[in-house]
C-alpha cells in the first residue's frame, strides 16, 4: 500500500530575515573607521566589559554621511522584513510612524555580546559592519545566537534530537556577514557568541517599533 | 483595606549548600582532576561546541574510586536528595526506595572559556560544586558567573516603572552566582544556564551533575 506523504508545515514558527544591504555596505569602510574613532574619544562607560565596546543608542540621530547612510538602508531593511511577513495592507503599514534606537558594537577577540533581549520592542536588527574569518577551530566564534524560545524541549528522544530545520530543537546560529542585516523579534533572546579572531566584529544594532496613527501605550525608551 | 497577601507563583526552586571545611577536599580533587585532564578522560561525545579553553572530563566522574571523589559525591548527592525532600511530597524513606542514578563530569576553564546557555533534557535535578573560583579580574564583574535564565520567556515585554525594580525573586532578568570555593547550587534541569567567559589568569573548576530518579 502506497503511503501518501504527509503534510508538513512549520507552525508557531519565529520569523528570521537576511537582508543583503548594498547601499550600507559601500560606506562599511567609513563606518568602521568612525566607530573606532569614537571608541577613542567617547569614555566607555564604567562597568563595560573591556572586550566589548557598545556605543550610546544615539547612533541613528548622528549627522555623519555614512551612519546615515547605514542608517536609513537598515531601517529599509527592517520594514523589509515586516512587510513580509505581515498581513497589514500597504496603506496601513506606510502609515505607521517607525521608532528605532541603534548602537554600534565592536566585539574584541576573546569577547561577546551577552544575552539580551529588547522591552517595548518589536524587531531587533543586527547589521554587519565588519567581521573576522571563520575561526577554523570553532564553529559558533562570533555568531548571532538566538537562543530557543520553544516551549517543550525539556524532553528529547532518538527522534527529536536530530531534526531537520527549522525544526532542529536548540538554539539557531546565523554567522554575521559584512554588508548583511538580520532581522528577528526583538522578544527574542539572543547574543554574539564568544569570538575567537585576530580582528573584532563591527555590528550595529537597532530596535524598532511601529507606532500607529494616535496609537498610545507605548511607554518611552 | 485588609492586608495584602502576596506569594510567588509558577516559582523555580534554587538550593545552596556550602561544604566546610573545604580547602583539603579541593586541593585533592584540583589535583586529581589536572592530572587527569587528558583525552583519556575528555568527554568523547560533546553536546556542544567544543572549546580549546575549556576541558570537559567523561560523565563517569563518581564511579572513580579516589577518596576525594567519592567524599564529594556524598556531599553534592546528599544535597539533591535534602533538595527533592524540600521541594516535593517525598520522604526520605520515599526516596531511599528510588533508584538515584547521575552522570557527573568536571570543568577546566582558563582564559576566556565559557560554556553556552542549555539545559539537560532527560534529568530532573542538576547541581555545580566549585572546585576552584579563579582569580576575579578587576573591572570584569561577569568573569566566569553561572547565569540562570528567566524561565518566564516573554514576561519582560512590557517594562515601564512599576515592574522595572521588581524584588530579587520576581525580577525580570536572568539570576547570576559567582560562585566560590566549596559553594553547591541546586536547581531544576530545565533551567536553561550558562558560564560567561572567564578572564581569569589561572584556572576555574567545577563539578557538575545531572540526576534522575526511577
Amino acid at each position: 500500500m502506497m503511503l501518501t506523504p504527509p503534510l508538513v508545515v512549520p507552525i508557531l514558527a519565529t520569523p528570521f530575515g537576511v537582508v543583503p544591504l548594498p547601499e550600507a555596505a559601500a560606506g562599511n569602510a567609513a563606518l568602521a573607521t568612525l566607530f573606532v574613532a569614537r571608541m577613542r574619544t567617547d569614555p566607555r562607560p564604567t562597568g563595560q566589559d573591556p572586550h566589548c565596546y557598545r556605543s550610546g543608542d544615539d547612533l541613528l540621530d548622528w549627522p555623519e554621511p555614512a551612519v546615515r547612510q547605514a542608517g536609513a538602508a537598515i531601517l529599509r531593511g527592517v520594514c523589509a522584513v515586516v512587510r513580509e511577513v505581515n498581513e497589514l495592507p500597504e496603506a496601513q503599514l506606510t502609515a505607521l510612524a517607525v521608532q528605532a534606537r541603534g548602537w554600534f558594537t565592536v566585539v574584541a577577540p576573546n569577547g561577546r555580546v551577552p544575552a539580551a533581549n529588547y522591552p517595548l520592542t518589536a524587531w531587533c536588527g543586527v547589521y554587519c559592519v565588519a567581521a573576522p574569518e571563520a575561526s577554523a577551530t570553532r564553529a559558533d566564534s562570533g555568531v548571532l545566537r538566538l537562543y530557543e524560545s520553544r516551549l517543550g524541549t525539556m524532553f528529547a528522544d532518538a527522534s527529536t534530537a536530530a531534526m531537520r530545520k527549522p525544526y532542529t530543537p536548540g538554539h539557531y546560529g546565523w554567522r554575521p556577514v559584512p554588508g548583511q542585516l538580520a532581522v528577528f523579534p526583538a522578544s527574542l533572546t539572543h547574543e554574539i557568541a564568544l569570538l575567537k579572531a585576530a580582528t573584532p566584529l563591527v555590528l550595529v544594532t537597532v530596535r524598532v517599533r511601529f507606532v500607529a496613527p494616535g496609537q498610545l501605550g507605548l511607554a518611552r525608551w | 483595606m485588609s492586608a495584602l497577601n502576596v506569594r510567588p507563583l509558577f516559582a523555580v526552586p534554587f538550593g545552596e549548600a556550602r561544604l566546610a571545611p573545604c580547602e583539603r577536599l579541593n586541593h585533592e580533587l584540583e589535583a586529581l582532576f589536572l592530572q587527569r585532564e587528558t583525552e583519556e578522560h575528555r568527554n568523547p561525545s560533546p553536546s556542544h561546541i567544543p572549546q580549546a579553553e575549556t576541558f570537559e572530563s567523561r560523565f563517569n566522574l563518581f564511579r572513580w574510586s579516589e577518596p576525594c571523589v567519592q567524599e564529594l559525591r556524598r556531599f553534592m548527592l546528599d544535597a539533591v536528595a535534602r533538595m527533592v525532600i524540600e521541594t516535593t511530597t517525598l520522604r526520605a524513606e520515599d526516596i531511599a526506595r528510588l533508584k538515584f542514578h547521575n552522570h557527573t563530569w568536571f570543568h577546566i576553564s582558563r582564559h576566556a572559556g565559557s560554556f553556552i546557555a542549555h539545559n539537560h533534557p532527560l534529568a530532573s535535578w542538576s547541581a555545580v560544586y566549585c572546585v576552584r573560583a579563579g582569580e576575579s579580574v578587576p573591572g570584569q564583574p561577569d568573569s566566569g558567573v553561572l547565569k540562570f535564565l528567566d524561565t518566564r520567556q516573554g514576561a519582560d515585554a512590557y517594562i515601564d516603572p512599576a515592574n522595572a525594580t521588581l524584588q530579587r525573586a520576581y525580577a525580570l532578568r536572568a539570576f547570576e552566582m559567582q560562585l566560590t570555593a566549596g559553594q553547591l547550587v541546586v536547581f531544576p534541569s530545565y533551567v536553561f544556564h550558562e558560564v560567561a567567559p572567564f578572564y581569569g589568569r589561572d584556572t576555574r573548576i567545577t563539578v557538575a551533575t545531572n540526576c534522575w530518579f526511577d
